[in-house]
């Protein structure tokens, strides 16, 4: 199936690792149009093969894997890819997104995404050069660390060309993904799609490897105009605060000092919002005493990832997330320990966000009594953690309980009010009592847990604005605008962090100038303007110069007619058939939820305020999003967003299977 | 004393983690970002951009000092 957009290759390939058979997937124009592609495509293919009791360890389950038709084209941070899949970890959606190159020679290959289902009876790798598809056996290469598993498949490749080196992407998982632990990653170079335990469903299917490759190009639509467009793009991001200075010099690392002084660096567990050593485990002492050298993905001018050294070898540096949990959030003050685990929880593939949540919650729940695991906040403890994280990602001793995560350990041991997770996906260091507007993102976010999938407002609260962080008042509106907003960049195959640049440089880099202030002052009465937008973003018919460039972009790549408040409608779209296939999986307002620690209990005593009114936002959050008081899109939110006939399955694996012709090599 | 604090960029930028100052130099937040400046060899404007926090809130350039103050400089920041 072609297509007569530009910026996609116009074909989606079907592959069951039941059968062995691949055929193409169809995708028409007019979903390319409603879906974009990315996440929302990969939601609307899930939505419609997903049933109401499919289980994320089933052949029914599918890894879908997606790009955007940014990817390739020149677009300023866009080789980036999704994939999604029904999540052992929180038996709902996820999506979890990965830079690298994948994505780029994915549509090298001649595809815009792979649809996975089925299981492989042995394990198997499978290569893709251009139009071909080569399943292998696995056997030698099952077991690998993800890092030397990529070198041993660059070799394969190799080999076979006469020892001359193959130009490829790679997606591959460690023994974290092939021992089921439920928040085991995909590993691409040194990315990860970490979140949401993918890499686990790949395991179960029997799935190592999947290598890229091919001569196929990107066309797309208005290639000056896109190339002048892009020029200044890049010129733009380069001299924004945020995307030309702060992520280049520090990473997201950066955020930690900043998060600090905000109240808002998760400590043991969030019991706390500040950690008293957070100088020795900060992104000032990263950069100055272990980063190498930057690095980002093709086409980026941020280049926000570190690379450190780690036992004589450079290696790929923790992000805030990381140096957040693994610092202060389990008391450790030790900078060098926590790159070593990073490097570890990587090379076995696992998202290191959940492995040290469940730590801290191990940890805590020996302290209290409740556990009997051997873990404890100190610095005898230490020596033990690389061995824990072994144990976790092999299932063995106590890693088998904690492979399972927070969630599953607090319902077998107690803790349920200090196991620091939503839906079952673990918080991300950001400690929400300081930041209220980022609790409710985290509660209602559609994959769980997810600060950016939950609006990230801590960007107004504190980071890079000085909005009250306290205040309920308007919190629920901006997060529906920016979900929207960064669910159709991220659907465009486009990094999030291209989106800070939507706050024009003198506004972040003045923060004492009047317009700063009276902006920031205005976020919490700017609700019901806001709602207004929400209600009918088609009013927006025409682009934002300079600030938001992916509207005008997306029609010079695609030739689709785009605009603001089209592109603004088409996130919305996304966020809300997430939702919408989530209530399949029994999602609604009772989920939407964090732990009794964070809503009850203040961070500072005797302030009630800081602690998240969650269930009051809740309210304005679901009337600005048409959804029921329950949390459930309703039918006209639907209809509004042709959303409405999505229930009539499209493509069953049964019926692919039956429809086979037999199953190819 | 005051001590003085510098984080974010323009402490890579400078190489300068902070200064203890004395509290008769620095009567305000001002004199603070200009005592910074000269110390760092930057552009005093360069410490009146950052976001300032004065015991652990965020304060105008205005603000007084007294002994015993921690004062902090931060650049505005995002990702994650």
């Amino acid at each position: 199936m072609s297509t007569n957009y530009g910026g996609y290759m116009g074909k989606v390939m079907h592959i069951d690792l039941t059968t062995g058979r691949t055929d193409e997937y169809p995708w028409s124009d007019e979903e390319r149009r409603l879906y974009i592609g990315g996440k929302t495509m990969a939601a609307k293919i899930l939505g419609d093969n997903l049933k109401s009791d499919t289980k994320a360890f089933s052949e029914e389950n599918m890894l879908v894997i997606t790009t955007g038709p940014f990817t390739g084209s020149g677009v300023p941070s866009s080789s980036r890819f999704n994939i999604s899949t029904l999540s052992p970890q929180t038996g709902i959606l996820t999506s979890s997104n990965c830079g690298g190159n994948f994505g780029y020679y994915l549509k090298k290959a001649g595809f815009d995404a792979l649809v996975i289902s089925g299981k492989s009876e042995k394990p198997v790798w499978l290569e893709i050069h251009n139009d071909s598809f080569t399943f292998h056996n696995a056997a030698d290469i099952w077991g690998m660390h993800t890092g030397k598993v990529q070198q041993v498949l660059d070799e394969k490749l190799a080999s076979a060309k006469g020892d001359k080196a193959v130009k490829n992407g790679k997606i591959v998982i460690g023994p974290a993904g092939e021992n089921l632990v439920l928040y085991a990653s995909i590993v691409s170079n040194e990315r990860l799609a970490g979140r949401g335990g993918t890499g686990a469903v790949m395991g179960w299917k029997n799935l190592k490897a999947i290598t890229v490759s091919g001569n196929h190009e990107v066309k797309v639509y208005d290639k000056e105009k896109l190339d002048t467009l892009n020029r200044k793009w890049f010129k733009y991001l380069k001299s924004h605060p945020l995307t030309g200075d702060q992520l280049p010099r520090l990473g997201t690392a950066g955020l930690v000092s900043t998060m600090q002084m905000r109240g808002q660096l998760s400590t043991k567990n969030y019991n706390y919002g500040q950690y008293d050593d957070f100088e020795m485990v900060n992104g000032e002492t990263l950069a100055e005493e272990y980063n190498i050298v930057n690095k980002g993905c093709l086409t980026c001018p941020i280049k926000c990832a570190r690379t450190v050294e780690v036992d004589g070898k450079a290696v790929k540096g923790p992000e805030l997330e990381t140096l957040g949990l693994l610092g202060g959030g389990i008391l450790n003050n030790d900078l060098y320990s926590i790159l070593k685990w990073n490097y570890e929880l990587d090379e076995l593939g696992m998202d290191t966000i959940s492995a040290a949540s469940t730590l801290a919650f191990a940890m805590e729940a020996k302290e209290k009594g409740l556990w009997d695991n051997g873990l404890e906040f100190n610095e005898e403890n230490k020596d033990k953690i690389s061995q824990v994280w072994e144990d976790i990602a092999y299932r063995r001793g106590i890693g088998e309980e904690l492979a399972n995560g927070s969630r599953w350990c607090s319902e077998k041991y107690g803790g349920k009010e200090f196991a620091i997770h939503s839906k079952g996906m673990e918080l991300a260091a950001y400690e929400p009592r300081r930041s209220v507007g980022l609790g409710l993102g985290y509660a209602v976010s559609n994959r769980g847990g997810c600060h950016l999938n939950g609006g990230y407002m801590v960007l107004l609260e504190g980071l890079s604005l000085n909005v009250n962080a306290q205040t309920p008042h308007g919190k629920p509106d901006f997060t529906v605008i920016f979900q929207d907003l960064m669910e159709g960049v991220s659907s465009c195959g486009q990094c999030l962090f291209t989106t800070y640049a939507f706050f024009p440089p003198p506004l972040i880099s003045h923060p004492q100038s009047w317009y700063t202030k009276v902006f920031c002052k205005a976020v919490p009465v700017l609700g019901p303007v806001l709602r207004l937008l929400n209600k009918f973003p088609r009013v927006v018919c025409f682009n934002l110069p300079v600030i938001f460039n992916q509207s005008k972009a997306l029609h010079l790549v695609t030739g689709m007619p785009v605009t603001f408040g089209s592109f603004f409608k088409a996130g919305k779209r996304g966020y809300t058939l997430e939702r919408h296939i989530n209530s399949r999986f029994g999602i609604s307002r009772k989920d939407d939820s964090l732990p009794a620690r964070l809503t009850d209990v203040p961070q500072v005593e005797g302030d009630d305020s800081t602690r998240v009114p969650l269930e009051r936002m809740k309210n304005v959050y679901y009337h600005a999003r048409g959804w029921s008081d329950d949390g459930v899109p309703t039918p006209k939110t639907l209809r509004k967003l042709n959303l409405d006939k999505l229930d009539s399955y499209k493509v069953t694996c049964e019926e692919f299977r039956a429809s086979s012709g037999g199953a190819s090599e | 004393m005051i001590k003085i604090k510098l984080f974010g960029s323009l402490r890579l930028k400078t190489g300068c983690k902070g200064l203890d100052a004395q509290t008769e130099d620095v009567k305000t937040v001002k004199d603070a970002c200009a005592l910074m400046a000269e110390a760092t060899g930057m552009k005093p404007s360069e410490y009146k951009n950052c976001v300032i926090m004065l015991n652990g809130k965020q304060t105008k350039l205005s603000s007084k000092l007294s002994d015993g103050d921690e004062l902090v400089f931060l650049a505005p920041s995002g990702g994650g």
